[in-house]
């Protein structure tokens, strides 16, 4: 409605409820008048029309005027004021309200005025603060993503969903998208191209689903056994048909539940040729040396011990002797022992135990192929190197042909250890496998059920250094067996372990990008902003409150901010041995008793390893004028000195807050609202400090103090700075 | 009758040695070369014991023990392996076959003919 509509209405309103309440008042006043004196009003009114006429006209006249003022002066300017007001809060900040109106109008008015500035300089920080740590984030992003990038591994980063968060270029090449051949469109075929690396993809889109999902089974169940190792690896083909080993590492969140995991990905294509290469002429050299040893020590042999045999009998040993003795001296010629330091393969393989191989297969054979197998006997805790998902598939590979071969779906099972080797037996009533047979099963591909991988059981075996065959007892009533040799693995403690990525309760802080953009000398530490500077934020607790008279610091704990944020990892925490009784009223303070400090340091061997790590920071302390003080007081024992800028958070307490009178470590977090932990010990204490100190920072910034030197000016002007221990 | 010996052995630098050496103990000595000649001398020569070589070509060493376990004509002949597959893997592959004694290459003719007198000394001689 517009305004001149609602002014109209609001008229006809305010006059036909007059006109109602002066006709109801006078006809409540006309009814119970006699008859004579109702004939001499109506005379009188007729007598007096006019004036009463224009009475009623000023009456009216005066009702619209003041209608006509209030609506100008209050109810349209309202109305505006709320439109305005509106405006402001949603896409205009920065408009003010301007507006005609009556006193009170105009005063809110200013009041809106007021808090919306407030409000937009709020807004303001707020979106420049955003800004910069997006800019910081950005920045340790890329150099991040940079080092990534630099990484001659591919490297897939999934969430617990398989969903890719980050990756790298390599993982690109070595999965093998760029190939020609992943840009099928044959009918019915699904087009490779949909199955590119890219960030929010499924890594089961590019990944066989099995082997991840194996890899994954075998991570929970170390990371339940709490194994110091729960990386877990497998091979797959890549789309341009390369050998890709693959690491799977767990990433655990500060709970230590499992987040998500990295995949790291090496092409061992190219050197698992060389050393299948290497290892055929390795087996070939030492089965022709061995020949050519026998022969030659055979033919000496009988030479020795039958001189007198016929002329042409000595000279057909004297031909084998030079001929086989020539044969070994150009094998030695030969470059095959440069090949030998190769002979280990790169195939990954990881450690398990015995047991943990059966139990899989067990499970695994019941669930896949309906096999049962009964655990006769087992050496369960010998170790042995495997590719687990390759392996456990070439065992239900060959159950679940010796189901169809031999017509059976019940196996003995026994798993002894045999000199270096793990020997698994799978035991059945009847007719052991021809070896023929077993030869044609080598050679197939490997697949069982949805389980495949592109490899031969003879691949698999040949790569384990294992061997397979079947034989039969005839003394133990007719039974046959597939038998597995595998090579025990006895040294696993030197193996290299995979260290769990885990993930701390804020960011990670194992880098720290802005190292590189330090301000860097000292000299100008004093202009650089409060925000960017690195502290050490220390606390000592000592044997008593007089540093001159011989009180000695017994604890220094410690913490470094950088970047604003204290780093949970990087701590000094040391108790001292003071050499020196302690009084019980420390005692009850600190609660540090005398027989921990027996053993611990001395403060000359503690102060040099707190000065390392102090370095060039800006030191931080808590009424930091007693504390400097301990520290000078052992200067000339030590050779100790600490020249590094220092700020006190009580001084500053008082500078952010001047009409409070306490401003100790309780007073001072109560009113920031921090909670303390570890009250009086020199950590707890070093943490608290750290916090207020980076509240107070915020503080400070109000009262436009930015810099190190404006702080330190700022904290000299305080009461609390004239005091002196 | 002295007792008979086949050798199946493809390095005829190793197999001149080892018949001269039989011959010299006695034994009565036929050699073949490749596993798939093998069966036809276990019908024509009856051996009691067969030195085999494990790295054939055609058939090797371990198909052709298993032939001879599985035929029950030849059940009861000594198989010794002769051969340069020295692991203990592969030593225990061929004693469970149903090989009867292994011989590793490099050898000595001593251990050899040992070998063979201690497997037919309770064999009659036909």
């Amino acid at each position: 409605m517009s305004p001149k509509n609602k002014f109209l209405w609001w008229v006809i309103v305010s006059i036909g409820f007059v006109l109602i309440v002066f006709v109801s008042m006078v006809w409540l006043f006309w009814q119970p008048l006699p008859p004579n004196e109702k004939a001499l009003l109506i005379q009188v009114f007729k007598a007096n029309f006019g004036y009463l006429f224009t009475i009623a006209f000023l009456v009216f006249a005066v009702l619209g005027l003041t209608l006509d003022w209030f609506f100008r002066f209050y109810i349209i300017p309202l109305g505006q004021l709320a439109d305005e007001a509106s405006l402001m809060c949603s896409v205009n900040p920065g408009h003010r309200v301007n507006i005609d109106g009556g006193k009170d109008v105009i005063r809110l008015s200013r009041i809106i005025n007021q808090n919306a500035e407030r409000y937009q300089e709020i807004k303001n920080n707020i979106r420049e603060k955003i800004e910069r740590a997006k800019a910081d984030v950005e920045s340790e992003k890329n150099i991040f993503a940079g080092l990534l990038s630099e990484l001659p591994e591919g490297v897939l980063i999934c969430n617990a969903r398989g969903r890719i968060i980050l990756y790298n270029r390599r993982a690109k090449e070595v999965l093998g998208e760029n190939h020609p051949e992943g840009l099928s469109d044959k009918p019915g075929e699904r087009r490779q191209s949909d199955r590119y690396v890219g960030l929010g993809r499924t890594v089961y889109e590019i990944i066989d689903k099995n082997l991840i999902e194996h890899a994954l089974n075998e991570i929970h169940m170390k990371l339940e056994r709490k194994s110091p190792n729960a990386a877990s690896f497998f091979v797959m083909v890549s789309r341009n048909h390369a050998l890709i080993k693959v690491e799977a590492v767990p990433v655990l969140d500060h709970e230590r539940i499992f987040s998500g995991f990295i995949l790291i990905f090496r092409d061992i294509t190219e050197k698992l040729q060389r050393d299948r290469e290497v290892n055929n002429q390795l087996r070939s050299l030492t089965k022709n040396m061995r020949a050519s040893v026998s022969s030659i020590r055979s033919a000496a042999e009988l030479l020795l011990e039958y001189p007198g045999m016929e002329a042409e009998q000595l000279q057909s040993f004297h031909a084998i002797v030079h001929d086989e003795a020539r044969d070994l001296s150009e094998l030695l010629n030969n470059q095959w022992f440069d090949y030998s330091s190769f002979i280990k393969t790169q195939w990954p393989l990881v450690t398990l135990t015995t047991g943990d191989f059966i139990q899989t297969i067990t499970r695994r054979a019941k669930e896949t192929l309906g096999v049962t197998i009964d655990l006769l006997h087992c050496d369960c805790e010998e170790s042995i190197k495997i590719d687990n998902y390759s392996l456990l598939l070439s065992m239900l590979f060959v159950l679940h042909h010796l189901k169809e071969e031999v017509q059976v779906d019940h196996f003995n099972c026994t798993l002894n250890r045999k000199g270096g080797y793990a020997v698994l037996d799978f035991g059945w009533r009847g007719e052991p496998i021809r070896l023929d047979t077993l030869r044609k099963w080598e050679n197939m591909i490997l697949k069982v059920g949805e389980d495949m991988i592109p490899l031969t059981l003879k691949d698999v075996v040949g790569h384990h250094d294992a061997e397979i065959w079947t034989y039969s007892d005839r003394e133990k009533n007719g039974f046959s067996y597939f038998r597995l040799s595998l090579p025990v693995h006895d040294i696993p403690a030197s193996e290299q372990i995979r260290q769990l990525a885990i993930l701390s309760e804020s960011r990670p802080e194992f880098y720290d990008f802005d190292l590189f953009n330090q301000a860097g000398q000292t000299s100008e530490l004093d202009n650089q902003p409060l925000s960017e500077l690195s502290y050490t934020v220390f606390d000592t607790e000592t044997t008593g409150l007089n540093p001159q008279g011989g009180d000695e610091i017994i604890s220094i704990g410690a913490v470094r901010i950088v970047n604003g944020r204290i780093l949970r990892d990087e701590k000094f925490d040391q108790l001292v041995n003071p050499q020196r009784e302690l009084s019980w009223e420390s005692i009850k303070f600190h609660q540090i008793q005398p027989e921990a400090l027996k053993g611990q340091p001395t403060i000359d061997q503690v102060l040099p390893a707190f000065h390392r790590f102090v370095g060039n920071t800006v030191l931080v302390a808590h009424n930091a004028a007693f504390d400097m003080r301990m520290l000078q007081m052992k200067e000339r024992t030590t050779g100790i000195r600490f020249i590094n800028p220092v700020l006190d958070t009580l001084l500053l307490s008082a500078v952010v807050h001047p009409i409070h009178q306490s401003h100790n470590l309780e007073s001072a977090t109560h009113r920031m609202g921090i909670k303390v932990v570890g009250r009086h010990t020199a950590l707890g204490d070093a943490w608290t400090t750290a916090e207020l100190f980076l509240k107070l920072i915020r503080l400070l910034g109000n009262k436009g103090i930015y810099t190190l030197k404006e702080a330190r000016e700022a904290s000299q002007k305080t009461y609390y700075a004239r005091l002196r221990y | 009758m002295p007792h008979k010996v086949l050798v199946v052995e493809d390095e005829p630098n190793i197999l001149i040695p080892i018949r001269f050496l039989l011959e010299k103990n006695g034994y009565e000595v036929m050699a073949v070369e490749n596993g798939e000649t093998v069966m036809e001398a276990l019908s024509s020569f009856s051996p009691d014991l067969v030195l085999l070589d494990i790295m054939l070509p055609q058939m090797d060493g371990f198909e052709v023990c298993q032939v001879i376990r599985n035929h029950p004509e030849w059940r009861e002949v000594k198989i010794v392996f002769l051969t340069a597959m020295g692991r203990d893997m592969d030593i225990s592959k061929g004693m469970s076959m149903g090989g009867d004694g292994y011989i590793t290459k490099p050898f000595s003719n001593a251990e050899v003919i040992e070998c063979v007198k201690d497997l037919l000394s309770d064999e009659p001689q036909k």
